[in-house]
């Protein structure tokens, strides 16, 4: 019996992607989530309800084989993985929680003697070993059924376990030995086990292997991850080395963004208010297609939308542009205040974006 | 007309968009950054942003005379914690704010009644001792408190957070922008000198 876990480990040290098999993950969420859903019962219909993962599972087994060899331990990781799934399951109902992971292993031995003769009712030997079907204590301490077969059996990577972990809202790390393989004891999964599930993390060779690490070297991947993508959209601070001053400049960059738009609305709010109705013509445009200046008879004042802003090029745009918003508006007897002259300074907006608001609103005034 | 085009182009987007979110996970964690960038995602606000100021001016108006513009960047930012679609806490928290001012304020004007307001966890800082608080946590802080409705949140949270809040934020800046100009005719002139990417 102790060997088959471990030769399982052995072969399957393929840990499927986290994103693999998207629509897998939906079925098994939704399969979890009516595990969870279901009040407690007896032990027939938690096996009723184990008949449907196994044929999905037995699915999951066939529909690879026809490829080449190589899905095939897939899936058959896949498939030990839902039975680990289950089989924590039972595991839990048996010890109250209790740890029995001799039983467990037992169990789970069990399940792979049957799963490898192919029968496709692993539920008669989890019949015996299904005193209470407490489902409840599956939702209260999943991470904790799901500790158990990773103590004796270091090997999970299916997708159900990782989608159902992921669901949840707290994340807790695992280890998942890649070639260590070194069994952790039970106490040790037994203490980290008691938090809500997890994700899995790959021991790197030649890192500690202990929980603590791990977790901490998972939380500071996530950290610097998330790190690197605010780096990227905060100009300059690619160059910034180290935390705290990336830090710094993020700070900078948000409380520059706030001033700016503090700046902008009073702005807003100093145009004065009659241009109300104005704003009808003029926002129907704005909203309507960045993209769809194909106005020909408007386009002909119009240099070319494409031209970014330089500062003489501006200057002109603006000058026309000036010209034809004044028209309409005194038409409508209106007088902003406002129409300063135009300044040579860059706008960072989108240059065809707001040329081609240009032409549309001078299509709609007219 | 123009805002049927749009209006395709915008369903067309949006459900590819739905599709992209749809394959990856729907994890708080693969939030989708780059749709702050996107063109619907600018027409939408800018639609959206029309309309609330123009309701702003029409409910200042009878007040008082001037919209402030402080109305005007609350109602910016209201729009574009809709636009947000609530996926995000900033967004959500923002929500919530006006919907509790504005109970607040029906309080005070039907049942003229005291209605407390909360102003959030300012906590005074009575004893100024020297604490040294790790400068990495002492920034996470400040940037807890300049997103809105982060304060509680874990660090790797809260950098996730930033980093849509960032990209909202810049599209909120280009769309009043273009905005000012459009309606005063003139280029606004950012404040910092920083260059977008």
């Amino acid at each position: 019996m102790e060997p088959n876990p471990g030769t399982l480990a052995g072969s399957i040290s393929i840990r499927s992607d986290q994103e693999e098999a998207g629509f897998e993950s939906l079925q098994f969420r939704e399969e979890i989530q009516r595990l969870i859903a279901v009040p407690p019962e007896n032990a027939s219909s938690f096996t009723a309800l184990l008949e449907l993962p196994a044929t999905q599972a037995m699915e999951l087994l066939h529909s690879p084989h026809s490829e080449d060899g190589d899905p095939a331990p897939l899936s058959a990781d896949s498939l030990h993985g839902i039975s680990d799934d289950h089989k924590s399951y039972i595991s839990s109902f048996n010890g109250n929680l209790a740890f029995p992971s001799n039983k467990a292993l037992v169990e789970r031995a069990a399940k792979f003697s049957v799963f490898a003769s192919g029968e496709n009712s692993p539920e008669t030997s989890l019949v015996p070993s299904n005193s209470s079907a407490n489902l409840e204590k599956v939702k209260s301490e999943p991470a904790e059924t799901d500790s158990n077969p990773n103590s004796s059996q270091p090997l999970i990577s299916d997708p159900t376990v990782e989608s159902k972990t992921q669901r949840s809202a707290k994340r807790k790390e695992r280890e998942k030995k890649g070639k260590g393989c070194t069994k952790k004891s039970k106490n040790e999964t037994s203490k980290d086990a008691q938090k809500l599930p997890y994700v899995h993390v790959r021991a790197r060779r030649g890192q500690a292997t202990d929980s603590h690490s791990l977790a901490e070297r998972a939380r500071r991947e996530k950290i610097n991850a998330r790190m690197k993508l605010l780096q990227e959209l905060v100009p300059g601070c690619s160059k910034i080395s180290g935390t705290a001053l990336v830090l710094d400049e993020i700070i900078n960059h948000v409380q520059s963004l706030q001033r700016q738009v503090e700046f902008l609305s009073m702005r807003l709010a100093a145009v004065n208010p009659g241009v109300d109705y104005n704003l009808e013509g003029l926002f129907a445009t704005e909203s309507g297609s960045l993209v769809e200046s194909n106005f020909p008879s408007m386009v002909a004042p119009l240099v070319c939308p494409e031209i970014p802003f330089n500062g003489n090029r501006q200057h002109y745009q603006q000058q026309w542009h000036f010209d034809a918003l004044q028209q309409p508006l005194w038409g409508r007897e209106e007088a902003s205040h406002t129409f300063i002259n135009p300044e040579n300074s860059l706008l960072s907006y989108d240059s065809a974006n707001s040329a081609s608001l240009h032409s549309n609103q001078l299509k709609m005034e007219l | 007309m123009a805002s049927s085009i749009s209006e395709t182009n915008f369903e067309e987007s949006k459900r590819i968009k739905r599709r992209k979110t749809g394959d990856e996970l729907r994890d708080p964690d693969t939030i989708d950054h780059t749709r702050w960038r996107s063109e619907s995602e600018q027409r939408i606000y800018s639609t959206k942003l029309v309309e609330a100021i123009r309701q702003v001016r029409r409910n200042s108006s009878p007040e008082n005379k001037v919209s402030s513009g402080r109305d005007i960047r609350d109602a910016a930012d209201g729009v574009l914690a809709v636009a947000a679609k609530g996926r995000t806490r900033w967004s959500r928290a923002i929500l919530a704010s006006r919907l509790r001012l504005r109970l607040a304020h029906n309080n005070m004007k039907h049942k003229k009644a005291r209605v407390a307001k909360v102003t959030g966890s300012i906590r005074s800082k009575m004893p100024e001792k020297k604490r040294s608080i790790p400068a990495l946590q002492r920034k996470a802080k400040v940037l807890s408190r300049l997103v809105p409705g982060c304060r509680k949140v874990s660090f790797p949270n809260l950098l996730e957070e930033t980093t849509d809040y960032i990209s909202a934020l810049e599209m909120q800046v280009r769309a009043m922008a273009a905005l000012t100009e459009l309606l005063t005719g003139s280029p606004v002139d950012r404040l910092t000198s920083t260059s977008d990417s």
